[in-house]
C-alpha cells in the first residue's frame, strides 16, 4: 500500500508537468492542425532560457514567467516562418510532420552547440518534504502541481468564457466553416500559437525543475508521453489531453512501482498505440 | 593507394551499399506508395539482429557473456535470407496501423513511437538481445574459410554488396513500373479516389510495410556481417531521419533519387565530416551535423520537394486504337460496358440499387436523414438539391466512402451496407468526386489505366512475374484509353501530368477515368462543373448511350437544363431528405419543389 | 597518436577526458625531444558512441593518418567492433574498456591498463565491508559501461556477507526516476552504488534525497564517476557538501605525491589552456582515462627508443619488458627520465603515475585499486587503498 500511495504520488507530480504541456500541444494541433513535434525542442529551449536567467541570479519562479514568454515567443516565430508557408502552399500534413522533426533537430542541435552536452540544474529551494499517509512530496512539486491546476482552469476559463476560446474550439472543428462563420481564422491561429507556445515555455520550465538535472536532448522521451496524452484524449481536444495526461502519468509510475521501471514508458507507449488503432479520435472522440 | 586508404575506400562501398539499398526499401514505401515509415530502422535492425542469432553459435559458446536467442550458427546465405525474411515479418504488426482509416500522420508518429519503444526493450531486457551491451563476435561469412581482414575479401564483400544493391534496384523498378507500382502512385496521390477506383488500401500497404521491411532487414544483415556486431544504439530513430532526408533530397518517387540520396546524405555528408578539422569544444561538429540535416531536409522540402532527381514522367506511347474508333464514333463501340456485377446474369434485377431509409450523421447533424429510393438499370438519374441538401454525400453512402449511420443499401439483391468502398468498386460501382481527385503526378494516361480492374500486373505477384505477363493486358487497355481520350478531345494532353489541366479537362478526365473502370453503376458527382457546354452536351450524349447498353448512372448537377436533356428520373433532395421523384417535367410544376430548390 | 572514443552521445565526456591525457603525454614527449626524432600530435576520432559508426571512423582513421603511432581511448561502447579491425591493422592500442570479452581474447596488439569490470565491482563491495555498511542497494544506468557491473557486484555482496536490499535498472532515456529512488528508499539501504552517465544521476540522486527526507544515503562509485563532467552536474543537483561527505569511488591507484607525479602534474598543468572549461581540471588528475592513458603513450614512446623502431611488432616486444620491468632495470617516472636512461645504455622500468604495470598473456594489467572521494571544492582526494587480498575475498 505504502509503495502504491508513494507511486500514485509520482504519478500526480507527472501528470501535472504532462497536463500543461499536452493542453498546449493539443490546442496547437487541433487549432493550425501542424502536428508540431518540436514542441519539445521548443520547451527545452525555453527551460533553457530560465536557467541563463537564473544563472545571472533571477528567482527561478520568474524564470519561469519569462521562460513562458520565451517559449510563446518561439513557438509564434516557428510557425510564422517555417510552418504557415508550407501550409499556405498546401504541404501534405505528413510533409509538415517531416518539417517539424527537421525542427526538431535544428533547435534542439543548435541547442547544443550552444550549451554543450553536459547537464545543468537550476539553483533553488526545494523545499521541505511533506509527508501524507504514504504520499511525499516536496513543496515544490506541490507548487508545481498547483500550478498546473491553475493553468487548467483559466484553460477553462478560456475556451468556455472568452471570444477567443469559442473561436478556437470552433476553428478547431472545422476551420473552412469557421472562416465562413466569420471567424478570423488567421488572428485566432496566430493566438493559439502564442497562448500554446507559452504552455510550451512553461511546461519546459516546470519540466526541468522536477527532473532536476536537464540536458539539451532531455525532452526526446517525454515527447512521446506529451503524445500518449494528446491521442488518448482525442487530439484537439482540450479536457482530453487533461485526461490523458492523468492517466499517462499514474499508468507510467504505478506501473514502475508493480511491474519494473525499465519499461513504464513503455506503457504509456503501449497505450498510445492502442489509441492509434483502435480510436485515434480518443476516449472522448466521436468514433 | 595504400592498403589502410583502400580498406576505408571498401568499408565506405559497403556502408554506401546499405545506405543504398534501405532507401530504396524507404523510396519504394515512401516515395512511390506515400507510407510514412517513420520505424524504418526498426526494421533494418531486426535483419541485423537475425542475421546474427543466425549466425553466432549458441549463446554458451562464446563463454556465456551475453545473453540472446536463437545461435543457430547456420551458414552462409542463410543468415542474410534471415534477415530479409524476419525484417518483413515484422512489418506484419504494425498492418493494423496503416489501414485507410488512420491519418498518414499518425501513422506516422505510431511508427515513430514503435521505434522508440522497440529500442527501449531491447536495451532493457537483456536476455531477448544481450541488452545495451548488443550482440558482438557476429562471424562474417564464410569466416572459417576465409579471412575477413584480408583485402581481397573485403573487396569480395562490397562487389556483392554492389549486386545486392543493383538486384534491390532492379526489384524496386520491376515493382514500381508496372501497373501494380501505378496503383500504388494512385494511392500515394489520393487514397481516398484509389479507394473508390477498388484498390484494397490495406493490402497495398502491408505490402509496401513488408517488402521495404524485407529490404531494409536486407540491409541489416549486410552491415551486421561486415561489422561483427549490432547494438541499441546503432538504431536510434534519428537514423531513420537521415535516411527520409537522404530520399527527399534525392528525389522521392525516383529510385535513382534513392541511390543517389544515399550516397550524397549518410554516406557522403556524414563521412564529409570527419575530415573537418576539429574546432570549438568537442561534440560542436556533430551537433552543427544534425542542425545541417535539419536544414536540408527544411529547406528541399520548401524549394524543391521534389529532390534533386525528381519523379520521371513515364511517358505512354499510345498504339493505333486496335477497337478501330476513329474521331467522332460513339464510345458505345468501346467495349466500355458495365462488368458483371456479382449476382449480374444469373438473377437479374431491373432495380440496381435499392436504398431503404439510410441516414449519416455528422456530430449530432443529420446530413442524410432517412433517404429511401430506387435505381433502375438503364436509366441515367439526376440527383438536385440546394447546397448542403446532402446529395454528396448520398452518393458517399452508396460508394461506401462514408459508412451509413442507419438503413441498408441493396445492390443486384445483395445487402452491401457494410461493404467497403474498395469492394464495392469492384462489384461495379464507381464513384467520382465533387472536388479535384485526378492523381495529379500520373499522366492522364496513366489516370484512365489506374481505373481499369482486373489487370494481371495489377497484383503484387504479377508485377513480380514482369512485363511479359501484363504487357498484352496493358496494351489493349491503353488503345481504350487512347480511343476515350480522342473522343474527349484530349489526346494531345495524354502524357501530361493530370494535375497541370485546366478545371474542366480535369472534370474529363476523372469521367474518363470511372469509364475505364467499367462500371455497371456510375456515380457521377457534378461531372459537368466548369466543363465547356458543347462538351458537357457530348458527355450527356455519351452517358446516354452508355445507359442504353445497360449501365446505370447517378448523376448530382446544379444545372437544371442537363436534368431536362439528359435525366429521368430525378430525385429532389432537402435538407438531408428527399423530397420529390419524377420526370423533370413533372418536378417543375410542384409549388415545394420549386421553393426548396431556388429559395435554398 | 589517435583518441578513438565517442565525443558525442551518452558518453561524449570520454573522448575529452582521454584527449587531454594526450595532449599532455605528447607535449611532454615532445619537448624531451622526441621520439627517434619524430614529433607527437593527438588526433581526435568520433566513434560518437556507436558501434556501426566506429568502423568507417576507425577505416578512415587509418586512411587519413599517416605516421599514425598509437590508438588509445576504445570504450566498451565500440571496442567489439573496433579493436579487430586495429588488431588487423597492426597497430596497438591502448583500451579503455572493462568488458570481458577482452579477458581472454587474444589479440596481439591489444593492451589494456584499466581492470575488467568485474574486478571494479569488487573493488566497491570491499569498500562498502570497511566502511561497515550492511544494507547495499545497486542503481547503475542501462548502457553496456555500467550494466556490466551488476552480476560481479551482486555475487561478492554475497561472498562478503552483506546484504543486497535493491536492484534498479536506470533507463538512461527515461525523464525522472521516482519509483526506483523510492524503491530503493524504502528498502533503507546503507550504501548505494552506482553509475549513470549523463544527467541521469543527477536526476536519480537528487530524487533519492528529496524522498529520503532531504538526508543524502551514502554512494560509492565506480572509477567513471570520477570525472569533471559527471561531479559538475550531480554536484549541482544534489549540492557539492552532501557529496563531499556522503561520496567514495573505487579507482586505479594513482599517484597524486611522488617522483611520477610531478611530471605528470606539470605535463598536465602545461595543456590546461587546451583544455577547455569542462568542470574542475584537477579531476583530470585522476581520472582514470587521464592517467593511465597518458602511461601506456609513456610506455610505447619509451618501447619505440629503447628498440629503435617504429614498426608496432618490434617495439611492442620493447614496450612489454619496459611496462614489467627485467631484473637490474632502472625504475624511471617520466618519458624524459627513461629516454636518458637509455642513452646512458641502462635497462628501464617505467612506473607512472598510475603505478606499476605487469601484462599477463591477454596484455591486461591489473591495477590496485584506491578508494577517492570529492572534496567540497570538487577536487579528488585519495582516502585509502584496496589489496589484491582484499579483492579475493571477495570475488
Amino acid at each position: 500500500m505504502e509503495i502504491f500511495l508513494a507511486s500514485f504520488g509520482f504519478g500526480l507530480i507527472t501528470a501535472a508537468v504532462l497536463a500543461i504541456a499536452a493542453v498546449g500541444f493539443t490546442l496547437q494541433f487541433g487549432v493550425t492542425d501542424v502536428l508540431n513535434l518540436a514542441f519539445g525542442a521548443v520547451m527545452i529551449a525555453a527551460a533553457y532560457v530560465a536557467y541563463w536567467l537564473n544563472q545571472a541570479g533571477l528567482d527561478i519562479w520568474l524564470g519561469l514567467l519569462v521562460a513562458s514568454v520565451a517559449g510563446a515567443a518561439l513557438s509564434w516565430l516557428l510557425n510564422t516562418v517555417v510552418y504557415a508557408p508550407f501550409q499556405r502552399r498546401h504541404a501534405s500534413p505528413i510533409a509538415l510532420v517531416i518539417v517539424a522533426l527537421g525542427m526538431t533537430l535544428i533547435i534542439e542541435f543548435g541547442l547544443q552547440a550552444i550549451v554543450g552536452g553536459t547537464s545543468v540544474s537550476y539553483t533553488m529551494a526545494s523545499g521541505r518534504t511533506v509527508q501524507a499517509g504514504g504520499l511525499q512530496l516536496t513543496v515544490v512539486q506541490l507548487v508545481i502541481m498547483a500550478l498546473a491546476i491553475a493553468v487548467m482552469v483559466c484553460i477553462h476559463v478560456l475556451l468556455t468564457y472568452t471570444r477567443l476560446g469559442k473561436a478556437m474550439r470552433a476553428t478547431a472543428a472545422n476551420r473552412p466553416l469557421a472562416r465562413t462563420c466569420g471567424i478570423r481564422s488567421g488572428r485566432v491561429i496566430n493566438l493559439t500559437w502564442l497562448i500554446s507556445g507559452a504552455l510550451c515555455g512553461c511546461a519546459g520550465t516546470v519540466f526541468a525543475m522536477n527532473a532536476g538535472s536537464f540536458n539539451a536532448t532531455s525532452a526526446d522521451l517525454f515527447l512521446i508521453l506529451i503524445l500518449a496524452a494528446v491521442f488518448l484524449g482525442g487530439p484537439g481536444r482540450a479536457y482530453g489531453a487533461m485526461l490523458g495526461a492523468i492517466v499517462i502519468g499514474l499508468a507510467t509510475e504505478i506501473s514502475a512501482a508493480y511491474v519494473t521501471p525499465s519499461y513504464k514508458d513503455v506503457i504509456a507507449f503501449l497505450l498510445l498505440f492502442v489509441m492509434l488503432a483502435w480510436r485515434p479520435t480518443g476516449v472522448l472522440g466521436a468514433s | 593507394m595504400s592498403d589502410a586508404v583502400v580498406f576505408y575506400t571498401v568499408t565506405l562501398i559497403v556502408y554506401g551499399v546499405v545506405d543504398v539499398i534501405a532507401c530504396l526499401g524507404l523510396s519504394q514505401q515512401f516515395g512511390v506508395a506515400g507510407v510514412t515509415n517513420f520505424g524504418f530502422i526498426i526494421f533494418q535492425a531486426a535483419g541485423a539482429y537475425t542475421a546474427s542469432v543466425l549466425s553466432l553459435p549458441s549463446d554458451h559458446a562464446n563463454g556465456g557473456f551475453q545473453l540472446y536467442v536463437g545461435g543457430l550458427n547456420l551458414p552462409f546465405p542463410l543468415p542474410w535470407i534471415g534477415a530479409a525474411i524476419v525484417g518483413g515479418l515484422v512489418a506484419l504488426p504494425f498492418v493494423f496501423l496503416v489501414g485507410k482509416r488512420l491519418r498518414g500522420d499518425y501513422v506516422a508518429i505510431g511508427l515513430l513511437v514503435a521505434a522508440v519503444m522497440a529500442n527501449l526493450i531491447v536495451t532493457n531486457y537483456r536476455s531477448f538481445l544481450n541488452g545495451a551491451a548488443g550482440l558482438s563476435l557476429v562471424p562474417s561469412p564464410l569466416q572459417s574459410r576465409l579471412n575477413p581482414q584480408s583485402l581481397r575479401y573485403q573487396w569480395g564483400y562490397a562487389v556483392v554488396g554492389i549486386l545486392l544493391a543493383l538486384l534491390t534496384f532492379w526489384f524496386c523498378r520491376r515493382l514500381t513500373e508496372s501497373p501494380y507500382g501505378r496503383a500504388l502512385r494512385a494511392m500515394r496521390e489520393n487514397d481516398l479516389v484509389a479507394d473508390s477506383l477498388g484498390k484494397n488500401l490495406r493490402v497495398l500497404r502491408a505490402q509496401m510495410l513488408v517488402v521495404g521491411g524485407a529490404i531494409a532487414g536486407l540491409s541489416g544483415g549486410v552491415l551486421v556481417g561486415f561489422i561483427n556486431l549490432w547494438a541499441p544504439s546503432a538504431w536510434g530513430y534519428a537514423e531513420t531521419i537521415v535516411l527520409f532526408a537522404a530520399v527527399i533530397i534525392g528525389g522521392a518517387g525516383n529510385h535513382l533519387g534513392a541511390v543517389l540520396g544515399a550516397i550524397l546524405v549518410p554516406l557522403g555528408f556524414e563521412e564529409a565530416t570527419r575530415f573537418v578539422p576539429a574546432f570549438g569544444p568537442p561534440g560542436l561538429i556533430p551537433a552543427f551535423q544534425w542542425v545541417a540535416i535539419g536544414l536540408l531536409v527544411v529547406i528541399f522540402l520548401r524549394l524543391r520537394p521534389q529532390g534533386i532527381l525528381p519523379e520521371r514522367r513515364r511517358r505512354l506511347a499510345t498504339p493505333a486504337a486496335v477497337s478501330g474508333l476513329t474521331t467522332g464514333d460513339s464510345l458505345a463501340s468501346l467495349p466500355l460496358g458495365r462488368r458483371p456485377g456479382p449476382s449480374h446474369g444469373r438473377d437479374r434485377h431491373d432495380d440496381v440499387l435499392e436504398v431503404r431509409g439510410v441516414s449519416r450523421e455528422f456530430g449530432g447533424v443529420r446530413a442524410v436523414d432517412d433517404v429511401s429510393f430506387v435505381l433502375k438499370e438503364g436509366h441515367l438519374t439526376g440527383l438536385i438539391g440546394p447546397n448542403g441538401a446532402g446529395k454528396s454525400t448520398t452518393l458517399a453512402l452508396l460508394a461506401g466512402t462514408v459508412p451509413v449511420t442507419g438503413g441498408r443499401i441493396v445492390y443486384r439483391g445483395q445487402d452491401i451496407t457494410t461493404m467497403p468502398a474498395y469492394q464495392r468498386a469492384r462489384h461495379g460501382i464507381i464513384r467520382t468526386f465533387q472536388l479535384a481527385s485526378e492523381f495529379k503526378r500520373l499522366t492522364v494516361l496513366e489516370n484512365l489505366l489506374s481505373a481499369v480492374p482486373d489487370q494481371p500486373g495489377e497484383s503484387f505477384m504479377g508485377a513480380v512475374a514482369g512485363r511479359r505477363h501484363w504487357r498484352a493486358a496493358e496494351k489493349v487497355h491503353l488503345a481504350d484509353a487512347a480511343a476515350l481520350l480522342e473522343r474527349f478531345g484530349l489526346s494531345a494532353q495524354s502524357n501530361a501530368y493530370a494535375g497541370e489541366l485546366s478545371g474542366g479537362q480535369r472534370r474529363l478526365v476523372e469521367i474518363m477515368r470511372a469509364l475505364m473502370a467499367r462500371p455497371d453503376l456510375l456515380l457521377l458527382d457534378e461531372p459537368m462543373a466548369g466543363v465547356h457546354p458543347e462538351l458537357a452536351a457530348l458527355i450527356g450524349e455519351e452517358l446516354l448511350r452508355l445507359c442504353s447498353r445497360g449501365m446505370t448512372i447517378v448523376m448530382v448537377e446544379h444545372e437544371l437544363s442537363y436534368m431536362d436533356r439528359f435525366c429521368d428520373p430525378v430525385i429532389v433532395m432537402s435538407e438531408g431528405r428527399v423530397l420529390a421523384e419524377g420526370a423533370m417535367t413533372d418536378l417543375r410544376r410542384r409549388p415545394e419543389v420549386v421553393e426548396a430548390y431556388l429559395v435554398g | 597518436m589517435a583518441d578513438l572514443a565517442p565525443f558525442t552521445g551518452p558518453d561524449a565526456a570520454l573522448g575529452p577526458t582521454y584527449l587531454a591525457a594526450c595532449y599532455a603525454a605528447t607535449q611532454a614527449i615532445n619537448n624531451a625531444g622526441g621520439v627517434l626524432g619524430h614529433q607527437l600530435s593527438c588526433k581526435q576520432v568520433d566513434t560518437r558512441g556507436d558501434p556501426a559508426d566506429a568502423v568507417p571512423a576507425t577505416r578512415q582513421m587509418f586512411a587519413s593518418t599517416s605516421n599514425l603511432a598509437l590508438v588509445i581511448g576504445v570504450t566498451s561502447d565500440e571496442a567489439a567492433s573496433v579493436v579487430p579491425i586495429i588488431n588487423a591493422n597492426k597497430t596497438v592500442v591502448f583500451a579503455m574498456t572493462g568488458q570481458s570479452e577482452f579477458d581472454h581474447t587474444h589479440f596481439p596488439y591489444f593492451y589494456r591498463l584499466v581492470p575488467p569490470d568485474l574486478e571494479e565491482s569488487y573493488a566497491m563491495v570491499v569498500i562498502a565491508r570497511d566502511k561497515h555498511y550492511k544494507r547495499v542497494a545497486l542503481a547503475f544506468g542501462n548502457d553496456i559501461g555500467s550494466q556490466t557491473f551488476v552480476q560481479p557486484a551482486i555475487s561478492a555482496i554475497k561472498n562478503a556477507g552483506l546484504q543486497l536490499v535493491a536492484n534498479e535498472t536506470l533507463d538512461l532515456s527515461a525523464t525522472t526516476f521516482r519509483t526506483e529512488a523510492e524503491k530503493i528508499v524504502s528498502a533503507h539501504p546503507d550504501v548505494i552504488f552506482t553509475e549513470a552517465l549523463g544527467s541521469t544521476e543527477a536526476t536519480f540522486l537528487s530524487e533519492v534525497q528529496s524522498l529520503n527526507g532531504g538526508k543524502f544515503i551514502p554512494i560509492i562509485g565506480t572509477s567513471a564517476t570520477i570525472s569533471p563532467a559527471w561531479y559538475k552536474s550531480v554536484a549541482a543537483a544534489v549540492g557539492a557538501s552532501n557529496l563531499s561527505q556522503n561520496f567514495l569511488a573505487d579507482n586505479l591507484v594513482v599517484e597524486t605525491s611522488g617522483p611520477a607525479y610531478t611530471p605528470f602534474k606539470a605535463a598536465m598543468d602545461a595543456i590546461k589552456s587546451k583544455v577547455g572549461n569542462t568542470g574542475n581540471f584537477d579531476t583530470y588528475l585522476t581520472s582514470p582515462g587521464g592517467v593511465h592513458l597518458y602511461d601506456g603513450i609513456n610506455l610505447s614512446a619509451l618501447g619505440m627508443v629503447a628498440s629503435k623502431s617504429t614498426q608496432p611488432a618490434v617495439w611492442k616486444a620493447a614496450m612489454e619488458k619496459i611496462a614489467d620491468g627485467t631484473p637490474g632495470a632502472t625504475v624511471v617516472h617520466s618519458f624524459a627520465q627513461g629516454v636518458a636512461a637509455l642513452k646512458a645504455g641502462k635497462k628501464i622500468r617505467y612506473v607512472g603515475p598510475g603505478g606499476p604495470t605487469s601484462f599477463d598473456s591477454y596484455h591486461d594489467s591489473t591495477g590496485i585499486f584506491q578508494i577517492n572521494k570529492y572534496d567540497a571544492k570538487g577536487n579528488v582526494k585519495v582516502i585509502g587503498s584496496i589489496t589484491a587480498q582484499q579483492l579475493r575475498s571477495v570475488s
